[in-house]
Order: C-alpha cells, then structure tokens, then sequence
C-alpha cells in the first residue's frame, strides 16, 4: 500500500502541515533576538531623587550567571573626570594627608583612576582623571551608581547588561526580583 | 610671668586643632564640575574612550548550533537504526553532553523553546528568533518519521541522565502507564502558565529544570540538590525525567505514533528469548513488540540480541537463523 | 574481593562525596555580613576572599565532574556482569585416558584409547552375558562414555554380541556413546519451569554453547546440555544444575552466567 493513502501517512503529512505553518508564522515575525536590559530611569541606583539609601544589589546577587551579567558602566562622555570622584572615593571616610578620602567606595576594588594629562600638584581641582572600571572584577552591585548622580555626581555610571555574559534567560531572575521593574526586554539593536 | 600665658596659648592653640580635627573627619564635598569636561577643554590631544557595548554571540553561531541539533539527530538515526552499535551511541552522547550540555550550558533546549513558541504564537508583541523555531520544530519533524531520535544521544538533559544508569528496574507496567500521564499535565501547566500577559508569565521549565545548575555549575543550592537527586534515582530508575516528567517528551511520543521507522523487535523469526526486553531499562518493549513512543533510542535491546547484536555469540556467527535479516 | 573496578570505584565515589562536601561547606560559610560599614583594608580582604573562593568553587566543579565520570565508569564494570563467551576449545587434543576433547573430527583420527582398563574389568566381573551391564557401568564410569574402541574390545574379550551391546546401551538412559563434557548442565523441564520459560532457557544456552542441532555437547566438549524432569526447587523456577550446583529464577540473560561458576 502506498504509504501516502494509509491513514497514518495522512497523519503525518497534516502534522508535518502545521509545523511548516506555524513555523513559517513565527519566522516570519521574527525580528532577531530580544534581550534584556536595565531602564536607567527607573533602577534605584540611577534613579533621580533617590539619594542617602543603601544600594540596590539584586542585580549581583539575583543573576544565574556566577559573576552576574550585570556591569557598572561610566559613559566616558558625560563623567566629570573629577578629581574627588564620589563613585571612586568614599567621602564619608576620613581624609588622608593628601587631602583626599582614605578609602575606595568600591568594595571590589573595580575602579581604576588614571590621570589625563599632566598632573598640577598645585591646583588638584583642575587636575582631570579617567576613571575606568574593570569588568572582570565589578559585579554589579550599584553603590558607585547610586553615588555618580545628582547632587554628588553627574549620572555617568548605569548598571548594564552584558550580552557576551548574559544568558538571555527567559525567567530573568533579576527582572523578577527587581522592586521597581526596570529590567524590560528590547530588540538587540536598540537594547545596547 | 610670661611662661604662663605662652602655656595655655598653646594649650589652646592645641585644644582648637583637636577639635578641627575631630570635626572635620569627612570632606564636605561639593561637586566640582556642573557639565562633563570635554575632549577640547582637557585638551593634550585627548580623546573620549569608546564605552564598550559587547554584542550577544554571533548569528553564524546560531546556525552553527541549529546545525549540530540536526546533525547530532542524523547520526542517533543510523547509530541506532542502522549500525545497531552501543559504543558509538555512548560517545555521541557524551559529545552531545560536552557540547549542548556543559559548552551551551543547556540553554537553549527544545523543552524550554515550546514555551517561547506558545508565547510567540500567543501575544502579538513577542517574537522569537529562528534559531528557537528551529529548535522547537527539528526534533519533532524527525519524530514523526523516525521516532524520539531526539532523546537518544542529542538532548543534553537526556544524556546526562543516560550516563548514570547502572542498575535500572524494570517498573511496573500500570505504575509506568500512570507516571507516564504526569508530563502531559506538566505540558498543559507550562503552556498554560507561559501564555498568560507578560507581567504574570511564568516560564515553569525553565524554573524547574533539575540539570541546569550543573550545566551552569553555578545555581540555587536547592535546585542543585534536586538534579543531584534525579541522577541518584536515575542509576536505579532509568532516566525518570525524561519518561514521566519531560513535556517535550509528551509532543514527542505523540508524533512517534505516526513515525513509519523506529525501533522494531524482531527479525524475521522470533526468537522469543526475551533479552532485549530485559535489556530495555526504559520499558519499551511489551510481549516482544518494541512500544516506539516509550523507546528512547538507547539501543540496548540491539545490543543483548544473540540474533543481532553485541552478544559474543552473534559476533562469533554461531547464531545462524533462516531469513534473519538487519 | 578487592578488584580494580571496586577500588576505582570507592576512590571516585569518596571523591565526589569530598567534592560535594567542600561545595556545601562553602556556600555555608559564605561571607554575607553587609560590606558597608568597613574600613577599606578590610573590604580588600574580603573581596579577595570572594574570589578565591569563587575561583576554588568553580575548580572543584570541574574535579566533581571528572570524578562522578570515573566512578560511573567503574561502577558500570562493576554493576554490569561481562558478557559470557562461549567455551574455547582446549589446547591438547585428548586427556589422560585417551578420551578425545576437542572437536571429533572424524573418529577415525582419535587418539588411542588406552584399552588396558577393558581388559582389567573382564577379570574382575566375568566374562558371561549376565555381567553386560556392570561392565558397561564401569567403562562409562571410567571414560565417562562408551568408545566404540572400547565396546569392540570388550566384544573381543567376553560373550557378549555387539547386539546384546547396542540393545543395552540405548536403553538405558544413563549410557552414552558420545563423549559427554567436562559439566553437565540439567534444565528443568517440570511442569513449573516449563511454564516459567524453560524452554527459551534451553534454547539460549544451545545458542549460547553452539550446540549442534541433534547433539547435545558443545564442540569444546565443555559442556553438556540435558533436559530433565522435575529437580524439586520449583519455587525457584526456572532452574537449571551444572555439576551438583544449583541456579534458580534464571532468564535467557542470566542463565549463561550460571556456567561461570564452574568454567
């Protein structure tokens, strides 16, 4: 018997029929990948207005991915390279002798501060300062994000997601766990 | 006369520094700048650094993993089918196991990608990319033609469980029957939960895949020793995730009945000894009949045929019977 | 009994053991005291130590995985029962007395019998008709069939026909004119083993011997194969005895391995 006239063949071919179709549906909605990503705008740590409060660490301590896929980032164009970086410096520490706060805010030690330029020890106020953070060593946890912002700083550093760490879960466990809802999820191209 | 004045102004002098330094622990800080300082006004030829915006991995790859999916498929289709052969079943599942499991890190796998596809079909504003359509579609077209070649050496959750088995029982048959019934209510609960609106969804396979954290080796200390739990009773249960617990198995074993290859017991005469059906750890052989939907494509039954297979009988060919065909 | 297998086994399965309990300990003792109020030194050692501990997890990861391999390997060895080969056939071509192992290629070519023993019984039962029996006993007896050599020596010796000789012999059960092996292997065909799969039993280990249709020897003269009636353990159906030794609740698989107690 041939095998397209048996019931079974008939069978198949009407799967096979609906796989192909919603299959092609679907590929054709298709618009690339969707990520997730941290809304600056309504995460505590970058969030206007939310100043003297403890950090919000969820995004370290929530994430599957064992270092977090979470990294603070300084966006070089808008940091104010100052010399007293309130992200870089804790300046509730005491002074040291060269007038500057004793200890890092950083409790990884993820920030670096290079000079530009030439440094005048005589007029530190104008001295300019690359602060770079290394992201083998940040994980997320937000206090340089939550001090980098008005009054104090100038909302340079956010917390970003990293997509070469990211395992683009379906059930981020930060976006569930994150109090304000500010991880959403966005297209590859407008996402970074 | 004078010493005494020059004492307590010093005194004081001492008294009024202590207290400035005690005070004054903590700068008052004030920020410095109102505008970020720009490349021409720190000026030395300096230049704003890039900020670093690292992409997800790379299409290529992705047509990559679609591909192995397919190819990994192929090759369980005639190891099984044609070559009959245990040995080489073994290294395509550790291969599969090294690559999908601990290199992918189980993710994405085709049992969490019916949930994405059920979301894609349901809310408009969700899409997905091919590679999970891919992913989703794959095993099952292969199903429907060759049976749950997907389970034997491919799946990742599926291998590592295969590797554990050591003494598997046979389970009963109404037991199994009705442990069988579980994964198509865990179809239903992931379905259902997966396409409720975006607020309230659940993705419930992805938040109870027991191997995932020993994929990731990093996890929930309670989920880590629920996988570890799973392949403990998998050494005396054969693969019980996959036969009562998988929903993708459930799509699976409903295409296998349409499948026209698969597995099949016998060759032309029946020999009626039985040993394959001991052999199967994963109940799919009843009354010397191989139960395609149940059959896991392990190949063990192949393997402990004195007809056919492994057995050093077979291979001596001191087995000769009329009309035994592969 | 301390094989490779059971020790590689125990070394592998106390290694996970040791792996898993270094992960717990870990993740108990963990660090969790909020940073925020220490003094930078401290903060310094403390990250330090989050990662060394972050990076001495992930390295005992990796040594758990190797060695939940290793023990699954050893452990398979030691769960799953080698395959049973069949009986090669011996190097010498017959045993003290003469009696051929090996394959009887073509009878003609057997070593000789040493015949001296023949000779020994006529003296010693008589050589009239009524002593055919005891005769016969004691030559299957000794060589543990009856030659053909054999028979005609005694034919040669007493009063007795090769007839009398042939009609004897094919009577009784117990006479056998083909060299049995060095084990005897009784399958119980009682009614409760019957039902419970004796006959697929018997058939496995025909396959198994590569016996030839119409014998029931297989060509190393190692084994032979004999069904018999009711041995009296039918709780324990199906049953077979090799040499005095009893194996119960047998399958097609298993029976095979109740040769190796005495191979």
């Amino acid at each position: 018997m041939s095998e397209d006239l048996t019931r079974r063949g008939f069978a198949r071919g009407t799967v096979l029929a609906v796989l192909a179709g919603g299959a092609a549906f679907l590929v054709k909605k298709a618009n690339g990948q969707v990520v997730w990503q941290v809304n600056a705008a309504r995460c505590i740590n970058s969030r206007l207005g939310e100043v003297g409060v403890e950090a919000c660490n969820l995004c370290t301590t929530e994430c599957v991915v064992a270092l977090s896929a979470v990294r603070a980032v300084n966006e070089y164009a808008k940091c104010g390279r100052c010399n007293i970086c309130p992200a870089y410096f804790n300046i509730t520490s005491a002074v040291n002798e060269l007038g500057q706060p004793s200890e890092k805010l950083c409790p990884r030690d993820a920030i670096a501060r290079k000079p530009i330029g030439k440094v005048d020890p005589e007029d530190p106020a104008n001295n300019f300062y690359e602060y770079i953070i290394d992201e083998e060593k940040c994980d997320g946890c937000g206090k340089c994000v939550m001090k980098c912002k008005e009054p104090l700083g100038l909302g340079s550093i956010t917390l970003r997601i990293r997509y070469d760490k990211c395992v683009n879960c379906n059930r981020c466990s930060i976006a569930r766990a994150c109090p304000q809802n500010a991880l959403l999820q966005l297209p590859v191209g407008q996402a970074l | 006369m004078s010493r005494v004045p020059e004492a307590l102004g010093r005194a004081c002098v001492l008294l009024v520094l202590l207290a400035h330094s005690a005070l004054a622990q903590a700068i008052p800080y004030q920020r410095p700048v109102d505008t970020a300082p720009q490349a021409n006004s720190i000026g030395g030829g300096y230049k704003v650094p890039p900020v670093q915006k690292p992409l997800p991995r790379d299409y290529w790859l992705q047509v990559v993993d679609a591909v192995a999916l397919s190819a990994a498929m192929g090759v369980s289709v005639w190891l099984v089918l044609k070559r009959r052969s245990r040995k080489w079943l073994t290294a395509l599942t550790i291969g599969s196991l090294a690559y999908f499991g601990f290199y992918r890190e189980g993710c994405i796998c085709p049992i969490g990608s019916l949930q994405n596809v059920v979301v894609a079909l349901a809310d408009p504003k969700y899409s997905i990319p091919m590679l999970v359509t891919a992913t989703f579609v794959l095993p099952l077209v292969v199903a429907l033609y060759f049976g749950r070649a997907f389970c034997g050496g491919v799946c990742a959750l599926g291998a590592i469980q295969e590797l554990v088995v050591l003494k598997p029982v046979q389970v009963p048959r109404r037991l199994d029957r009705a442990l069988g019934l579980l994964k198509y209510v865990y179809l239903g609960l992931a379905i259902l939960f997966a396409v409720k609106p975006a607020l309230t969804r659940d993705f419930l396979i992805c938040r109870f895949d027991p191997f995932v954290g020993f994929f990731r080796r990093n996890g929930a200390p309670h989920m880590l020793i629920l996988g570890g739990g799973f392949l403990v009773l998998g050494m005396f249960v054969g693969r019980p995730y996959c036969r009562y617990l998988c929903p993708y198995g459930g799509l699976l074993a409903w295409c296998t009945r349409l499948a026209r290859r698969g597995v099949t017991v016998t060759p032309n005469k029946e020999l009626d000894c039985g040993l394959c059906a001991e052999a199967c750890p994963y109940g799919a052989i009843e009354k010397m009949r191989a139960v395609r939907r149940n059959c896991l494509y392990c190949a063990r039954c192949y393997a402990s045929c004195p007809c056919d297979g492994e057995l050093a009988h077979a291979k001596a060919g001191l087995v000769d019977l009329p009309g035994a065909a592969s | 009994m301390m094989t490779g297998a059971r020790i590689g086994s125990l070394i592998a399965g106390s290694l996970v053991v040791l792996c898993v309990a270094i992960l717990l300990v870990d993740y108990a003792v963990a660090n969790r005291q909020p940073f925020a109020s220490r003094p930078a030194a401290e903060q310094k050692r403390v990250t330090a130590e989050r990662l060394a501990r972050k990076s001495r997890d992930n390295a005992v990861g990796w040594v758990l995985i190797a060695a939940a391999a290793a023990f699954l390997t050893f452990a398979k060895g030691l769960v799953q029962q080698p395959k049973p080969r069949p009986p090669a056939a011996r190097q010498s071509g017959a045993d003290a007395l003469g009696v051929p192992s090996g394959p009887m290629r073509s009878p003609g070519r057997a070593p000789e019998l040493d015949l001296t023993f023949v000779d020994q019984i006529v003296l010693q039962f008589g050589r009239g008709k009524e002593s055919a029996i005891p005769l016969l006993q004691a030559i299957q007896t000794h060589y543990r069939y009856l030659p053909d050599d054999a028979l005609r020596r005694l034919c040669e010796q007493t009063d007795i026909t090769p007839a009398e000789i042939a009609g004897t012999s094919s009577f009784y059960g117990q006479f056998r004119r083909s060299p049995v092996g060095e084990h005897i292997v009784r399958v119980c065909h009682g009614t409760a083993c019957h039902v419970s799969g004796a006959r697929q039993i018997t058939e496995e280990l025909r396959r198994f011997l590569a016996i030839p249709d119409g014998e029931d020897t297989d060509a190393a003269r190692m084994f032979t194969l004999d069904e018999v009636a009711c041995l009296g353990c039918c709780s324990l159906a199906p049953v077979l005895m090799v040499d005095g030794h009893t194996a119960g609740k047998l399958t097609p698989a298993t029976a095979c391995n109740a040769l190796k107690v005495t191979a």
